[in-house]
């Protein structure tokens, strides 16, 4: 079916003029179905040891603490029947408290920090948990129209179990006003969709007099697919 | 209870630290196997090179298997994840797949890319792609040549990806 005339539930389009960028990456042709469980094969595996104790606190990863509101940031990682996706593998990157990141191709005059390099990853538990010590990143203006603005967000790369799992999406906050003109977010069709990338205020997830407290929960394509036997 | 999905967004440009891994284009495997190098390049709709890209693969083992899970090696086996030069070129080293119509699923992310894109890169002789009952929908089509890497030397393969337009690569719905 074509992707053009196709409204994905959840998914934005490919192409979606108000975010500039995808005028000339888009695909035109339909795109082809490939026979079911054609993705479904499970992995890949991370093995033991590829993430290291302290990759998820990235307030601990320069010399003191980074500028910034202090948070934590938990959730749970779930696939479509609800259920936990266990040992798998969950990565961030962001912008520090001004809205810089720490990458050649940011050109925007905000400072670096020093003390943030923005980058985490971890393991989810057996119930699917995950949780990242960071600081709220700044907005950032950005070329896609005038006065464009980036809401503050964080973004997230999960593997899942399967290819059919594989999701990179980003991480709102409740309440930022930056929302509403913001292309990247608005290109889910569906306003509830919308909402599921929007995470929220958690003070009990949080560290008493130290760290605010967010909740995300990211649910994947799918159910949990079967190992294949030997 | 069933749960909504939660949406794709794009990688955006400031990927790269968040998401590299050491040794990430070199896939490693439980079996031994043919070595081969796939070289490309990932172009735009105007022809213009996407140097901002990742590219992830995904592949079955040297003798057909789905890659086991990796006790005590680096990294994931079967996959790789790379990233795109300024020219828009990346570089991979794996095993050839087992099969008739051997291929690595590919899925490509990028800045503009709202949700990623699925292809595959087969290394085989173009009859034997078209021989694919996964691809019975294109069989006919001239477009499956967009799904063949070009031999390009001894264990080497040249296959370049043009996301629009004139020669557009053929994508999966996911
Ligand atoms: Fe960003």
């Amino acid at each position: 079916m074509n992707d053009m005339t196709r409204q994905d539930p959840v998914d934005p389009p490919y192409r979606y003029p108000e975010y500039r960028s995808t005028v000339l990456r888009a695909p035109r042709e339909p795109l082809v179905a490939l026979p079911p469980n054609a993705l479904d094969i499970p992995g890949p595996f991370v093995p033991k040891g590829f993430v290291r104790d302290g990759e998820s606190d990235l307030t601990a990863q320069g010399r003191s603490a980074p500028l910034g509101e202090k948070m934590i940031l938990a959730g749970r990682l779930l696939d479509a029947d609800g259920r936990p996706v266990r040992r798998s593998l969950v990565e961030i990157w962001q912008a520090n408290a001004s809205g810089r990141y720490h990458h050649p191709a940011d050109v925007h005059e905000a400072p670096l920090d020093p003390n943030f390099h923005g980058v985490g990853r971890a393991l989810t538990d057996d119930e699917g948990w995950y949780r990242f010590v960071t600081v709220k990143p700044g907005a950032y203006p950005w070329k896609n129209h005038p006065f464009a603005w980036r809401p503050q967000h964080i973004h997230f790369s999960l593997l899942g179990s399967a290819p059919v799992q594989r999701l990179v999406t980003q991480m709102y906050f409740p309440g930022d006003p930056l929302l509403a003109i913001d292309p990247v977010y608005n290109s889910v069709p569906d306003a509830a969709a919308r909402l599921r990338m929007i995470s929220t205020l958690a003070l009990e997830t949080g560290i008493e007099g130290i760290a605010l407290g967010y909740r995300f929960d990211i649910v994947l394509a799918g159910a949990k697919a079967t190992p294949l036997g030997p | 209870m069933a749960a909504q999905r939660t949406p794709s967004q794009t990688i955006g440009p400031f990927f790269h630290e968040g998401l590299r891994w050491k040794d990430a284009e070199k896939v490693a495997f439980a079996e031994t196997g043919q070595a081969i190098v796939l070289t490309g390049r990932v172009l735009d709709g105007a022809g213009e090179p996407v140097g901002d890209a990742m590219i992830e693969t995904w592949q079955l083992s040297p003798r057909g298997r789905a890659p086991a899970a990796a006790a005590g090696a680096s990294r994931p086996h079967g996959f790789a994840r790379v990233e795109t030069a300024k020219d828009g070129s990346f570089r991979i080293e794996t095993l050839l797949p087992g099969g008739p119509a051997p291929f690595l699923d590919v899925a490509i992310f990028a800045r503009g890319l709202l949700k990623p894109l699925r292809t595959r890169a087969y290394l085989a002789r173009e009859e034997m792609v078209r021989a694919d009952p996964a691809l019975a929908a294109i069989a006919a089509s001239p477009r499956i040549k967009t799904l063949v890497a070009l031999s390009a030397g001894d264990n080497a393969y040249r296959w370049d990806v043009r996301l629009q337009g004139d020669g557009e690569t053929v994508f999966f719905a996911a």
